[in-house]
């Protein structure tokens, strides 16, 4: 039973890391429809921007978090940035796959460059611990960090919902989304929407780049890599576009590779999250809360 | 339209430049004019070195790549190499190999190609194997800093390393857990990393030998793997006393110590050299406590150095680079003045000759880990320590000691 | 009078593939420190990625489908073809390395290294085949990491086998692993092998089978509703690409003597990974055979020399610092590509021999084109 509680929680705080991230790149994905390779490298700027800052803020008095408040902007700044430099021009001419090929581009462009900069280097650096108190349940230690991350990914799923139902350029994204001409037509401007849904996917990051090393203090110039996929496969397998969707996908990807690392095998963990993946793609091949839209002839 | 495109990739360009103006103030002065690699007295002799210096293992590469140029500019500092017609500086050609096999290649070639005889490299086992063959059979010199795979050496002529190969450490770390009392232990290790996978199959073997029972052994499919709460949930419940831990210690530091700890493990973590430089690795308000019983392997401890040249090389470092030297700084350090010696005994920088010095086996080296010799196979002999890290309740610091010297029994 | 055209541009490309083939094989005679150390090994890189390229463009130009996790068969097809030769050897069918019983055995491995890819790629397709878009590169992403994460765990294959120094060099010593001389000596297999390929994959791509894929390329529903066996038709086109991706493997198993498995992943820091396959895909031309050809070639030399290349030397010294990080350039120099040719280097156009006197005319068309497209947005804007 203590096994039974241990990996669920060990599952919750990994799951609860990826669906921070899932709910960033989701956004994104679900207006331009593009796989966004370069949101886990927009995660290792704010994770850099949160390693300088944090002991900033500590030596001014500051509780050390509020550092994602600078974090964010920058990461905002590098998003809408990119969107502006490469995405923008690629999309005018391009289709889908140009798109992709840019944003690949993009994410080793991000890696090299943060390599390059003397300060940051390619020397992994560990940021300072916040959130580091423990909680026992049941017997079992349960972080502050692992709390925070849900609360956090739930009230960032509950706010981005609203936005997008409520707010004017929520609205206009959504309209985005589902038809560009369309959108156009309505009065509403495609690109400075993009640039928009950026600038909160790439902010999103940066939150997310928070609670990550909360739990697992350490950055480096590739950390981006192997999270951008999780963050991608976690998208899927919600349903792209759908918020609670890439929440329930990010939290679902975490407890399997808990689960095959505690019952099956530790080594062949990614091989179960993947087949989880395609189980459910094959069960439903919209995502666990995708919609299903039909072909029109 | 047209002059927005033109503006984003001018705007782009110039980001690069500037950031690389300021990232690059790489030295690529040798870089140049290394056409005739020996010249008649008074000239230079070209050192070959590869490495991932770009890359997800950046880190190792970087790390070769400051050793190495420290000691050349000691050995220039300090006259250069004497051999039997003229005094020689050295000088050195880096190849990035980006930490893949083909590019791994494709940088031993070109460096042939630019008549380089006597190369460091590469850093991690999985490339280095990519490219021994090549090196023997073209007759160039390899010595590789950290490429510790048992294979690499033996059946290469002209392959040496400077490091220890993984049995020799796994047999250290299973006599230590045996002379302990440790009945019981656990491994958890990588998969798919060849440092990892290599030094558990020396350990689990050597524990064969000795007698040890290995109680549960868990692994993680990758390097990047962020938790091991899981693992050691079950190394707790197997009962494990000791769990060997053959990771770097960007692994050790912010992940698998914390979390074995808070997972209930109390016992011993034992790792091998990679372990070394934990220090630099714990996260600032991390409860330092966890640190305590970590012991390592290792090549040389300062506090147990025979010869100065340790202190001397950590001292040299910290002046030129103002951090401390690792292992893979040490080891391609001592890559380099292996070289100058081999070379000022046989009095000729030529491959050939340099081949034949380096495999003498009688040859005593000087180096940062102490003293040590080639085996006939182009590993050193050398003694390992055992080192660990010690938490003092007192000032609140966690502080590395040499605990002991191990050696085969 | 068409017919004895199209004749006639197959025996011109017959006889050029001859003359390739034949330069390529003098090369590998000719010897030199130059030709050994750089072009030949730089002539087997290509081979490998130009099949790679052009089987991806099987599936994610004519077919329509986007996989994200090619350099998995790649990687089947060379532990397939490493363990194959390993195995001859201990059975004492070769001694030597020149002799024609490595010969064959060199041929056997690279045809089973094939088939065991296809095989995979059958059971692989036949479920993932049923998704569409994203879903379907999210799905082969999968599948690609979960066939590296297996061969990482097989105990005779993995890292604790093949590619770990001791068997790395035991597939030097005795299995396919090349040294340079003997990538000299076979450069003319590995020519043979391109050329082998690529016919068939044209012969594939201009039959019915071709014809009906792109069919379901430009619309299923149409292709379904004119009787063409959509679900056949891609599971049997993903099986060959698959088969030619297991080919590759082979390849880079006698070119690079070691195996690990980092380096069929879905990304690395080279350019041998599923996501730069795809890259070179798109930039060749989706639908453009010789296009991949082109763009294997150019991405890789492009890559190669931003390393190696001695012109690197001669740029100001800032510029040179831009280049100790390859992947940069690689990544900005793409950018800049995809940018001004959206379409691709080829676009869905073959090259042709008999084309090149045409070249003129169609340089011209393409400015004319470009400064009636101008003069249409100069007007549509006067409009507005």
């Amino acid at each position: 039973m203590i096994t039974f509680i241990q990996f669920l929680i060990t599952g919750l705080r990994l799951g609860s890391v990826y669906a921070l991230i899932a709910l960033g790149y989701t956004m994104v994905y679900g207006i331009i429809k593009l796989i966004n390779f370069a949101h886990g490298d927009f995660i290792m700027v704010g994770g850099y921007t949160l390693f300088f800052t944090i002991p900033i803020l500590m030596n001014m008095g500051v509780p050390g978090w509020l550092a994602v408040l600078p974090a964010i902007l920058i990461c905002a700044c590098v998003g809408m940035l990119v969107e502006l430099l490469a995405y923008r021009p690629v999309r005018k001419t391009g289709n889908n796959l140009t798109c992709l090929i840019t944003a690949i581009a993009m994410s080793f462009v991000l890696e090299n460059l943060a390599q390059a900069i003397p300060a940051i280097g390619p020397d992994p650096k560990v940021p300072y611990t916040l959130f580091s108190k423990t909680y026992s349940i049941a017997g079992v230690a349960v972080s502050q960090a692992t709390i925070i991350t849900i609360l956090v990914s739930a009230a960032i799923m509950v706010a981005l919902y609203l936005f997008t139902q409520k707010a004017r350029i929520g609205c206009a994204m959504r309209c985005v989304s589902e038809d560009k001409e369309a959108a156009t037509l309505m009065g509403i401007n495609v690109n400075h929407t993009i640039l928009i849904t950026f600038g909160i996917g790439a902010g999103l990051a940066a939150v997310a780049a928070l609670m990550y090393i909360a739990q697992y203090p350490k950055v480096y110039t590739t950390m981006g890599a192997t999270l951008g996929i999780y963050a991608f496969v976690a998208a899927v397998l919600g349903g792209i576009g759908s918020l609670p969707g890439a929440m329930l996908g990010g939290l679902m990807i975490g407890i399997v590779q808990s689960a095959a690392n505690t019952y099956i095998s530790s080594s062949m963990s990614d091989t179960f999250v993947y087949l989880i993946l395609i189980v459910v793609l094959m069960l439903r091949p919209a995502g666990i809360l995708g919609k299903n839209v039909g072909e029109k002839v | 339209m047209k002059k927005k495109k033109l503006l984003s990739l001018l705007l782009a360009a110039s980001m690069t430049l500037s950031l690389a103006a300021c990232g690059g103030s790489s030295d690529k002065e040798e870089a140049s004019g290394n056409d005739t690699v020996v010249e008649e007295g008074g000239g230079t002799i070209t050192l070959g070195m590869i490495g991932p210096l770009t890359g997800s293992l950046a880190v190792y590469g970087t790390h070769i790549e400051k050793g190495v140029k420290l000691a050349i500019e000691e050995i220039n500092a300090a006259g250069g190499v004497t051999l039997s017609d003229g005094t020689y500086q050295m000088a050195v050609e880096t190849k990035d190999d980006q930490g893949d096999s083909t590019e791994c290649v494709n940088a031993i070639n070109a460096l042939i190609s630019d008549g380089v005889g006597l190369v460091v490299g590469s850093a991690t086992s999985g490339c280095t194997s990519a490219i021994t063959s090549i090196a023997n059979s073209e007759g160039v010199v390899l010595i590789t800093p950290s490429g510790t795979a048992d294979s690499l050496t033996t059946t290469m002529d002209y392959v040496f390393r400077t490091c220890f190969r993984d049995s020799f450490q796994g047999e250290l770390a299973a006599q230590y857990a045996l002379d302990e009392g440790y009945t019981k232990v656990g491994i958890v290790y990588c998969s798919a990393d060849t440092y990892s996978a290599g030094l558990r199959d020396a350990f689990v073997a050597a524990c064969g030998k000795l007698g040890l029972e290995i109680v549960a052994e868990e692994s993680v499919a990758t390097m990047t793997e962020v938790d091991y709460t899981n693992q050691f949930n079950k190394m707790v419940s197997s009962g494990a006393e000791l769990v060997f831990t053959p990771f770097y210690y960007d692994v050790m530091g912010p992940y698998l110590v914390p979390q074995a700890r808070s997972a209930g493990f109390t016992g011993v973590l034992l790792g091998a050299d990679g372990v070394d430089n934990t220090e630099t690795t714990i996260p600032a308000g991390a409860d330092l406590s966890v640190y305590n019983d970590v012991m390592f392997v290792n090549h040389y401890a300062t506090e147990l150095a025979t010869s100065d040249v340790s202190a001397n090389f950590v001292a040299s470092y910290q002046a030129k680079y103002g951090e401390t030297p690792n292992n893979f700084d040490a080891l391609a350090y001592d890559a380099v003045y292996v070289y100058k010696a081999a070379m000022e005994a046989c009095g000729s920088a030529d491959a050939e000759s340099v081949q034949a010095a380096l495999a003498d086996t009688s040859v005593v080296y000087d180096s940062t880990c102490g003293t040590f010799s080639f085996d006939d196979t182009g590993t050193p002999i050398k003694n390992g320590v055992l080192m660990g890290y010690t938490y003092t309740e007192g000032d609140d610091a966690v502080s590395k000691v040499a605990i002991e010297s191990l050696s085969l029994s | 009078m068409k017919h004895t055209q199209t004749k006639k541009r197959y025996l011109i490309n017959f006889l050029a593939l001859i003359v390739v083939f034949a330069v390529i094989t003098l090369m590998g005679q000719l010897g030199g420190g130059t030709m050994k150390l750089k072009i030949a090994p730089s002539i087997w890189q290509c081979s490998y990625l130009i099949i790679m390229a052009a089987s991806l463009n099987l599936v994610l130009g004519y077919l329509g489908q986007l996989s994200l996790g090619h350099c998995g068969f790649m990687a089947v097809g060379a532990y397939a073809a490493a363990l194959i030769s390993l195995a001859f050897q201990r059975a004492g069918f070769y001694t030597d390395k020149a002799g024609p019983a490595f010969l064959l055995v060199l041929l056997i491995s690279i045809i089973v290294a094939g088939i065991a890819a296809a095989l995979l790629g059958l059971l692989v397709g036949i479920p993932a085949l049923r998704l569409k878009g994203d879903y379907l590169a999210i799905i082969t992403l999968g599948f690609g990491m979960i066939i590296v994460n297996v061969i990482n765990n097989l105990p005779f294959c993995g890292q604790q086998g093949l590619s770990q120094g001791s068997a790395s060099s035991a597939l030097y010593a005795n299995g396919l692993g090349f040294s340079n001389d003997q990538k000299m000596q076979y450069l003319w297999l590995a020519a043979l092998v391109v050329i082998l390929c690529m016919t068939v994959m044209f012969m594939f791509v201009r039959s019915k089978y071709g014809r009906a894929i792109r069919a379901i390329r430009d619309n299923e529903i149409a292709a379904a509703a004119s009787g063409i066996n959509v679900s056949y038709y891609k599971v049997l086109t993903f099986t060959i690409s698959a088969f030619f991706a297991g080919i590759t493997g082979a390849l880079y198993a006698c070119c690079n003597a070691a195996l690990a498995t980092s380096s069929f992943a879905f990304t690395n820091g080279s350019i041998l990974n599923s996501v730069f396959i795809v890259v070179m895909v798109v930039v060749g031309g989706m639908g453009s055979l010789t296009g991949s050809v082109i763009a294997a070639v150019v991405l890789f030399l492009l890559n190669y020399t931003i390393k190696n290349g001695a012109w690197v030397t001669a740029l100001p010294s800032l510029l040179q610092n831009v280049f100790t990080y390859p992947m940069l350039v690689y990544s900005i120099a793409l950018i800049i590509v995809i940018m001004f040719r959206p379409k691709g280097i080829m676009g869905s156009r073959e090259f042709a021999l008999c084309d090149i006197p045409r070249w003129p005319g169609w340089i011209r068309g393409y400015f004319t084109s470009r400064a009636a497209n101008k003069a249409a947005k100069k007007e549509a804007k006067v409009h507005e």
